[in-house]
C-alpha cells in the first residue's frame, strides 16, 4: 500500500444542482419543471433509531442557514408526543431565538442573494463596490440576529442550546442587557431596509396564490398556532397529514406537497404576512403601509420587501421579549420518556415546517417525518415560472435564465444558492 | 440545501484527483470552513458522509479547521487544503 499527501487549496463551489426544463408549445409554455435537491430525506433516516433527546441536533443540522427553524419543530413535535407544556420565560426565550433566525436568515436572503438581482449584480461581492454602505447595513442585521443566536442559542451556526421540555441553560436578566442596545440599533437597520426595498425596481406580477401559515390569537406567528389558510382551511397541527400529501416527483430528489382539496398552495412570508397583518407590532405596519403594502400581498417579487418588514418585526419583538424577560426557575420542564406520536409545526423564515415522530416507550425514534417549505413550495414555484417565462421568451439565453433565478429566488435562501447556477433547457414543441 | 452542492462539488473534486493519481481511496481530507459558510464541522460532517458514500472518500477521515475571521478573503467558502492518497500495491504493478 503506498499513501501520499496531496496540497490542494481547492475553493468548494456550489455546482448547477438546480435545473429548470421549460416546454414551449405554439408559443406558450405548457410545462415548467423545477428539479431541486433537498437533504432531510436523508435526515430522516439518521433520526430513525435515535434517542428523541438527540432530534433538536441531529435536526439543526440539515440546514445552515435556518438551524433554529428545524430545531424548533423537532422540540415541539416532541414535547406534543411526550404531553408536555413549555410555558412563560422558556416559552419567550425561544421566540427570542427564532427572531435571531428571522433576522439571519431575512438579512442573508435579502441583502445577499435577492437585492444584487434587482440592482443588475450577479451576488453581493459585486454590489458591494457600489453600495458598500447598504452590503454593510445588511451585514450590521445579520450579525444582530446572529448574536440573539449565540446567546440564547450558545452557538451562532448550528445552536446547541435547545433541549426537549426548554434549555440546557437560560441567561439571566444582566446577560441579556446588551443585547438590547443591538437590537436598537438593529431596528434602525431593519426600519432603512424596508425604506430601501420599497424603492427597488419591482415587477408587476400579482398571482392568486392559496396561501397557508400559522395563526396565532396573540402573536404574529413562528413556534406555535393552527394551519390556516387564504381559502379557509383551519387546522390542528396534528391533523396536517390529513389535508396536505407528498408525492415523489421523478425528476426531483425533493418530494412534492399538495393540498388534498386545493392543490398547490405557498407558504412564507407573504402567506403569514397577508393571513397576520395585524398581529404585526404597529410599527411594522406603519412601516409596511409607508412601503406601499396592503394587508395581504401577493406579488411574489414584493417578498424582499415583506421579509424586511418581518425583519423589523422581529427586532422589535426582541426588545420587547427582552424588556419584559423573567429568569426562569428551571432552564427546562423534566419529562419521561413513552411510547407516543408528536406533531409540530413553526414558521421557518420561508416557511411552514412541519415535523412528526413516533416513539417508542424508551423514547427511540421509530419515524421521523420532516417536510421543509420548499417541498411545500415547489409546485407553486413552478406554477409561477409557467406563468411568468411566456412573457421573457424574447430574451437572450442568459437574461432569461437570470429572470428565472429571480423568481426562484423570491422563495428560498436554501435554495437559491444551487439556482444561482440554474441549468435552463428551454424546449419548442 | 447549499451545503448539498458545496459538498457534491468537493466530493467531484476528490475523485478527480484519486483519477488521476490513479488512487484507490481518500483517507485523509482537511477541509477549513470559512466563519461565513454557514457550517459548523458536525454539520459539514453529516453532508460529507451523506454525500461520499459509495465514492472513493467513502471512509476518509476528516480533519476540519473553523475560521472565525468574518473579514476573511474566503470567509463564505469552504476550501479543501490538502488530501491523503492509499494505492495498493498491485494495482501499480
Ligand atoms: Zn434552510
Amino acid at each position: 500500500m503506498t499513501r501520499k499527501t496531496i496540497k490542494v487549496n481547492y475553493l468548494a463551489r456550489v455546482e448547477g444542482e438546480g435545473a429548470l426544463n421549460v416546454t414551449v408549445r405554439d408559443g406558450q409554455v405548457s410545462s415548467a419543471e423545477l428539479q431541486i435537491f433537498e437533504p432531510p430525506r436523508f435526515f430522516e433516516a439518521l433520526l430513525r433509531g435515535r434517542d428523541y433527546s438527540e432530534a433538536p441536533d441531529v435536526t439543526a443540522r440539515i440546514c445552515g442557514i435556518c438551524p433554529v427553524a428545524y430545531q424548533m419543530s423537532s422540540v415541539h413535535a416532541m414535547e406534543n408526543a411526550l404531553g408536555i407544556e413549555v410555558g412563560g420565560p422558556l416559552r419567550a426565550l425561544r421566540r427570542l431565538l427564532y427572531c435571531g433566525e428571522w433576522i439571519e436568515s431575512h438579512a442573508l436572503h435579502i441583502y445577499m442573494l435577492h437585492a444584487p438581482d434587482f440592482l443588475g449584480y450577479a451576488g453581493a461581492v459585486d454590489m458591494a463596490r457600489d453600495y458598500p454602505d447598504i452590503v454593510k447595513r445588511g451585514l450590521a442585521l445579520k450579525k444582530a440576529g446572529n448574536a440573539i443566536m449565540a446567546l440564547v442559542g450558545g452557538r451562532e451556526i448550528h445552536p446547541i442550546n435547545v433541549r426537549v421540555g426548554g434549555f440546557y441553560r437560560t441567561p439571566t436578566r444582566k446577560e441579556l442587557a446588551p443585547l438590547a442596545e443591538t437590537l436598537k440599533q438593529a431596528r434602525e437597520d431593519a426600519l432603512a431596509t424596508v425604506r430601501w426595498t420599497a424603492t427597488l425596481d419591482i415587477p408587476e406580477a400579482e398571482r392568486d396564490y392559496h396561501l397557508v401559515a400559522l395563526h396565532h390569537p396573540d402573536e404574529y406567528p413562528m413556534n406555535a398556532g393552527r394551519i390556516i389558510s387564504s381559502r379557509g382551511l383551519d387546522i390542528a397541527v396534528e391533523d396536517y397529514n390529513q389535508h396536505f400529501v407528498e408525492s415523489h416527483v421523478q425528476r426531483s430528489t425533493a418530494l412534492h406537497s399538495h393540498l388534498r382539496e386545493h392543490d398547490c398552495y405557498l407558504v412564507g412570508p407573504l402567506a403569514r404576512y397577508s393571513l397576520n397583518f395585524d398581529k404585526l407590532s404597529p410599527l411594522a405596519r406603519e412601516a409596511a403601509k409607508e412601503a406601499g403594502l396592503g394587508a395581504t400581498c401577493n406579488n411574489p417579487f414584493q417578498s424582499i420587501v415583506v421579509r424586511s418588514i418581518e425583519v423589523l418585526y422581529a427586532c422589535d419583538e426582541a426588545l420587547r421579549l427582552i424588556a419584559s424577560y423573567e429568569e426562569p426557575e428551571q432552564p427546562f420542564v423534566p419529562h419521561e420518556p413513552k411510547a407516543s406520536e408528536g406533531f409540530g409545526c413553526t414558521e421557518a423564515p420561508r416557511g411552514l415546517l412541519f415535523h412528526r415522530y413516533q416513539l417508542d416507550a424508551e423514547g427511540r425514534i421509530l419515524e421521523a417525518q420532516i417536510v421543509p417549505p420548499t417541498s411545500q413550495n415547489q409546485p407553486s414555484i413552478e406554477a409561477d415560472l409557467k406563468e411568468l417565462v411566456g412573457g421573457w421568451l424574447h430574451l437572450p439565453a442568459d437574461a432569461l435564465r437570470e429572470r428565472c433565478e429571480q423568481t426562484i429566488r423570491n422563495y428560498d435562501p436554501c435554495i437559491s444558492c444551487a439556482t444561482h447556477f440554474l441549468k435552463l433547457d428551454v424546449r419548442h414543441e | 440545501m447549499h451545503e448539498t452542492a458545496l459538498v457534491k462539488n468537493l466530493i467531484h473534486k476528490l475523485q478527480a484527483i484519486c483519477a488521476e493519481e490513479g488512487a484507490d481511496r481518500v483517507v485523509d481530507i482537511a477541509v477549513w470552513l470559512g466563519a461565513l459558510c454557514h457550517m459548523s464541522p458536525d454539520h459539514f460532517s453529516d453532508h460529507f458522509r451523506q454525500e461520499a458514500a459509495g465514492t472513493c472518500a467513502e471512509r476518509a477521515r476528516l480533519q476540519i479547521e473553523t475560521s472565525d475571521d468574518i473579514n476573511h478573503a474566503n470567509a463564505q467558502d469552504v476550501l479543501l487544503q490538502s488530501l491523503e492518497l492509499e494505492t495498493d500495491d498491485e494495482a501499480l504493478q
